[in-house]
This record gives structure tokens, C-alpha cells and sequence, in this order.
């Protein structure tokens, strides 16, 4: 039961903070790489629900769900840490 | 916790698929009844019932409108309530003017947003609304209620439920839940191609159920996952708010530069500006949309920085006859009608993204799609029905062995999505015939009706399918069947005494919208009278059965 929840609780939370992730950082990198704002969001957001869908799948089915939130929290946070340099950075 | 990947991805399908599909036939059902929306309005609001009007003149009949709203609505005001720092302010600031119309509108929606002063997001604005007749510009009284557009339509992706927005949150977690329901489903079954063409609807009832499952979520396997993902991408501003929190200085930076790179000022000047005339420049922006081969419908229309000296006027083209809400904007100074600049082809993500929303919410002229839309959103319907009939046939002789009662909540669920749904819509259709016209708050009356008339059916739901538990079918089905086909075939009956549109004059004077409305409505109380009819057998049966016996 405990081992359910975490894992949507990995699925539906971990996944929502590892896209956040994607999202920031891709943006952020993309505009600072001169690409313009609205662009760089749009293109983010048309690639987010899919990466969403996908992390979201992999949460059921891999064996190991230590190894899934560490991904998605771990790579979450080190994007969104990352997206904040970048703005910081301006 | 699974074996192997299959019966992971049986588990997703089985729980998600149950726990949200509960919202997603909502989703689904009413998405399809929106593709005909402004139908809908036409039916609910017969004063309405004339043919769609262009856009009409800024100078001698819009212009006279937007002054008379001098302030927001007032759910508005109370809205904005939670957004200052102490009392509101006495009068708003008049901060831009818009009109948006499409090719099946007759009536037109004007919008003007004003400034907050004290609010404590600077960003924050409030709106004022009017519908009118664009041919006198009168106003229609906002007690008359758009029920396709107004109520089915923000249904379908809100719920209704607007505080924190929470109506999009769920909605949204359904259609992440949605893809991942279809990822699933292709795994589970193995014989997909082969599925595509099986219905035995001879064989036994679970087999039926599974047939009519696989058929309605592999035939329109596509449209379900396109539907699902665009609408996921048209709120993405919601649902991942990166540009009003983390990288909001991005923004600021990117709006300064756009507005010194196409000339169309961020902000006002602070200094008072007359208007020129914009039918002029509505003259202009036709004569330039033509001198490229393109139609000349406006179906956009925005005045910003009203009476300002840095006010501009945005002329955009309908998107009738291409997959885009609007296109190929023309922006003039407001103060001399000298043109600013013509918006640059767009470019290729931003096109990617304007075919996929704008082929999601349809405001291009295409009949056949349409139509195909609605049945794809029925097959939606189809397909978690069956899924929800699937659950409950393979548990219920297992749970009411066990004395567990999940096939029956899931089973009162499911009436109450299903036929309560239809119940809930119908009466509330019934209701805006019967109510008079001059009753108070009539628009508030319509939705109290179709609110209580769904509650009342989850009542009925819950009591009818208590026989479930003993692993029998529940007469709440059969029950609420009927009351869906009474409804159905009263509605239009109630549609022609109150105004006297009955079939033969809308269909001999092809007014398609109210004609249409009542073609459906008849069908589904003709098919809903022979599910009816169908479901009385297995209770026959089953009492012949318990008479032999006894």
C-alpha cells in the first residue's frame, strides 16, 4: 500500500518538479542562447506534457522506485537550480 | 510490485483509468457537445436566432458600446476584492477595448479591461463584458445565459469549480491521465489491428463491454490522444506558471525589447490622445489582407492604451478559413491611424503550436470535422463508459461473495456520470424554455437546475444500485434512461411552444442551428427509449427465473 502511494506519489509529484525542471531550464537556456522569449516557451511547453507522460509511465514500470525519485527530484531540482542561475545570471 | 511491464501498465489503466475517468467523461461529453456551442446559444436564446454578423462599425456603433462600460463586472469587483490592498477603488481606469467574433456568431462579445490601482500584482486587471447585437449594438441582458458557450464550454475544461483554479488542475491531471490510460491500453492488448474490426455484440455481456471498449478507444485512438495532449498545451500557462513566478525577469526583459522592436508601445504615455478613425484602418488592413489573396473578415479587434497618446489599434484576420483563432495582424497608431507595422509570418514553432490548439478549439469553418469531432467525443464517452461497465461485470460477483461494496459505488458512479450527466444537461435545456422570461437571475436559475437535477441523480444512483452488492444489475440504468429520454424528446416540444421554431419551419427555412439542436435531441430520446427497452429484459428474466424457481 505504502509502496503504491510512493509510487504515485513519484508518478503525479515527482514527475510535476522534474518538468518544472525541464521547463525553466529550457527556456531559460534557450532565451539566453538568443532565442526569443515567447519561442522558447512555446517550444518548451509543446515538449513538456510529453516528457511529463513519459516519466509519469516510467514511475509504474521500472523496477526500482528508489532510483525514480531520485531522478526526478534530484533532476528536478538540479534544473530548476540551474534555470535560476541563468536568470540570476542576467 | 509488478512482474512484469504489461502488468504494471494493467494497473495504470485499470486504477487510473477508473478514478479519472469519473472527470473525463465529464470532460469528454461536454467538449463534444461545445463543438457545437454557439448552436447551443442560438437554441437557449431564441432572440438570438438571426445569421451570424461580420464585425461591425467601430466608428458609429462599437465605439458608442465600449464608453458605455464604465466599469467591471460585477463578479469582477468581488473577484478583484482579493487582489488589493485595502478598499477598492472608486473608479477604474479604462485600460484597453476588444471584440472578438467568429463565423457562426450573430451576437458579439466586447471586452474592456480596466486597471486595479491598488493592486498588490501590478499585472492584475479587471474585465467588463457585454454582448450585443452588432446590427443596433443593444445590449442583451447578461441574465441570458449562453448555455453552450458560457456554461457546457467552461465545463468542460474548468468544471466550474473556479477558486485556485482547481476545476483546471483536476482536469488537467485527468488528461495527463488520459495519455497515460491510452500508452497503457495499447500494451495491454495485444491484437490491436485486430480490434479495430471485432464487435460481437451477440456474445456474452462482458465480451460486449470489452469489444465496444477496445473498438471506441483504438478507431479513435488518435483523436483521444490529440484532444488529451492540445488541451494539456492550451493551459500550460496554468498548469506550469513559470513566466509569473521563476523566470518573471525574463519576461520583463523580453517585453521591453518586443515593444521597442515592433514599435507598439508596453506602456501608456501619461499623456491624453484622441482616436482616429479605426474603420479607416480596418479599410486599410482589408485592402492589404487582399493584396495578399486573403479573405477580409476581421475577427479580432483590440484598442490598447485607450485615449492615450501611446494607444495603438490591432486589426486581426479571422481564422475561418485557416486552423488559427486569428492571424496576420495589422497594428495602426490609435491618435492618426498611421500604420505601425504588419505582424511577420509566423515562425515555424509558433505555427506548430497554432495549428495544434487552433485545430483542438475549431473556430475555422469545416463542417464534416466538426461533425467528426462530436463522434469522437462520444466514442471518448463510449469507451470510459464501457471501461466503468467492464470494472463493475468483472467484481461484482467476487465483491458481493466478499460483502465488499466497490462494484456497487463504482457502479452508482458510473450512473451518475453517464446518465446523470445527460440528465443534468437536458433539464437544464427544459429549464430555459419554462422559466419565465422576466424571472430574476434567470441565467443563475438554469445553472441551479442542472446542478441539482445531476446531485439529484447521484441520489437516485446510489440508491437504485444497492442490488449490485448482491451481484444483480441495478435498475438505476433502466430508470435514468428514461427519465433521459422523456427529457430528450420534451425539450423540443418545449422549444416550439415557447417559439414556435418547430422542426418544420427551421428545416424548411435551413436555420441549421436550432434544427440541428433538435434533430440530436429527438435522436437521443429515441435511442434512449430503446436502451430502455433493452435493459427491461434481463429484469424480466431474472423474475421469471426467481418465479420458476420459488
Amino acid at each position: 500500500m505504502v509502496v503504491t502511494l510512493s509510487r504515485i506519489a513519484a508518478a503525479v509529484l515527482g514527475g510535476y518538479i522534474f518538468v518544472w525542471g525541464v521547463v525553466a531550464l529550457s527556456i531559460a537556456s534557450l532565451a539566453a542562447g538568443g532565442m526569443d522569449y515567447d519561442q522558447a516557451w512555446t517550444l518548451a511547453m509543446l515538449l513538456a506534457f510529453l516528457v511529463y507522460l513519459l516519466v509519469f509511465i516510467w514511475a509504474f514500470a521500472a523496477r526500482r522506485l528508489a532510483i525514480v525519485w531520485v531522478v526526478l527530484l534530484g533532476g528536478g531540482a538540479a534544473m530548476t537550480l540551474g534555470a535560476q542561475l541563468l536568470v540570476g545570471g542576467r | 510490485m509488478y512482474q512484469t511491464f504489461r502488468q504494471s501498465m494493467t494497473w495504470l489503466h485499470t486504477w487510473f483509468g477508473l478514478v479519472l475517468g469519473f472527470v473525463l467523461i465529464v470532460v469528454f461529453f461536454f467538449g463534444a457537445l461545445s463543438v457545437f456551442d454557439r448552436e447551443i446559444d442560438r437554441w437557449a436564446q431564441p432572440a438570438t436566432r438571426f445569421a451570424p454578423q461580420p464585425m461591425p462599425s467601430f466608428d458609429h456603433l462599437l465605439r458608442p458600446v465600449f464608453e458605455r462600460i464604465t466599469e467591471p463586472d460585477p463578479d469582477a469587483i468581488e473577484l478583484a476584492r482579493s487582489l488589493v490592498d485595502g478598499p477598492l477603488p472608486e473608479k477604474y481606469p479604462v485600460m484597453d477595448w476588444s471584440a472578438y467574433t467568429t463565423h457562426r456568431d450573430p451576437v458579439l462579445d466586447v471586452y474592456v479591461s480596466f486597471d486595479l490601482p491598488n493592486a498588490r500584482n501590478p499585472d492584475d486587471h479587471v474585465h467588463g463584458h457585454q454582448t450585443i447585437d452588432p446590427r443596433s449594438g443593444t445590449q442583451l441582458p447578461a441574465s441570458d445565459l449562453k448555455i453552450g458557450s458560457e456554461f457546457f464550454y467552461p465545463l468542460h475544461y474548468s468544471l466550474h469549480l473556479e477558486w485556485m483554479e482547481l476545476g483546471y488542475w483536476i482536469v488537467g491531471f485527468a488528461a495527463l491521465s488520459m495519455l497515460a490510460a491510452l500508452v497503457s491500453g495499447v500494451v495491454i492488448h495485444r491484437k490491436i489491428f485486430r480490434e479495430l474490426f471485432t464487435f460481437r455484440p451477440q456474445k456474452q455481456r462482458q465480451r460486449v463491454n470489452l469489444d465496444l471498449h477496445n473498438l471506441t478507444g483504438v478507431v479513435a485512438l488518435p483523436f483521444h490522444f490529440f484532444f488529451a495532449f492540445t488541451g494539456l498545451v492550451i493551459f500550460a500557462g496554468i498548469y506550469f506558471p513559470v513566466s509569473e513566478t521563476q523566470l518573471h525577469p525574463l519576461v520583463e526583459a523580453h517585453e521591453q525589447a518586443a515593444a521597442a522592436a515592433t514599435g507598439l508601445p508596453h506602456d501608456p504615455a501619461g499623456i491624453a490622445a484622441p482616436l482616429a478613425s479605426v474603420d479607416a484602418m480596418v479599410g486599410d488592413a482589408q485592402r492589404r489582407w487582399a493584396a495578399r489573396g486573403m479573405g477580409g473578415d476581421v475577427g479580432f479587434l483590440f484598442v490598447n492604451h485607450v485615449g492615450d497618446a501611446n494607444g495603438y489599434v490591432s486589426i486581426y484576420r479571422a481564422g475561418t478559413d485557416r486552423i488559427a483563432l486569428t492571424g496576420q495582424g495589422i497594428h495602426y497608431k490609435a491618435s492618426t491611424g498611421a500604420l505601425i507595422r504588419e505582424d511577420p509570418p509566423e515562425t515555424a514553432i509558433a505555427s506548430v503550436n497554432e495549428f495544434l490548439t487552433g485545430l483542438h478549439l475549431q473556430h475555422f469553418r469545416h463542417w464534416l470535422l466538426r461533425f467528426l469531432y462530436l463522434f469522437g467525443g462520444l466514442a471518448g464517452c463510449v469507451c470510459i463508459a464501457t471501461g466503468f461497465l467492464f470494472f463493475v461485470e468483472k467484481r461484482k460477483q467476487q465483491h458481493a461473495r466478499d460483502g465488499v461494496a466497490g462494484a456497487r459505488i463504482v457502479d452508482a458512479l458510473a450512473v451518475a456520470t453517464i446518465t446523470g450527466t445527460l440528465i443534468a444537461a437536458l433539464s437544464m435545456l427544459v429549464a430555459n424554455r419554462l422559466l419565465p422570461e422576466n424571472l430574476v437571475d434567470r441565467d443563475e436559475w438554469q445553472k441551479n437546475v442542472f446542478w441539482l437535477t445531476w446531485l439529484a441523480s447521484g441520489i437516485h444512483a446510489f440508491w437504485r444500485t444497492t442490488v449490485v452488492q448482491d451481484g444483480e444489475s441495478a435498475p438505476a440504468w433502466r430508470e435514468q434512461t428514461l427519465v433521459v429520454a422523456v427529457l430528450a424528446v420534451a425539450a423540443p416540444i418545449l422549444n416550439w411552444l415557447t417559439t414556435g421554431d418547430h422542426l418544420l419551419v427551421t428545416l424548411q427555412a435551413r436555420y441549421w442551428p436550432v434544427a440541428g439542436i433538435d434533430l440530436f435531441l429527438l435522436a437521443t430520446g429515441v435511442l434512449a427509449g430503446l436502451v430502455a427497452h433493452r435493459l427491461r429484459r434481463p429484469a424480466l428474466a431474472h423474475t421469471r427465473l426467481a418465479a420458476m424457481k420459488s
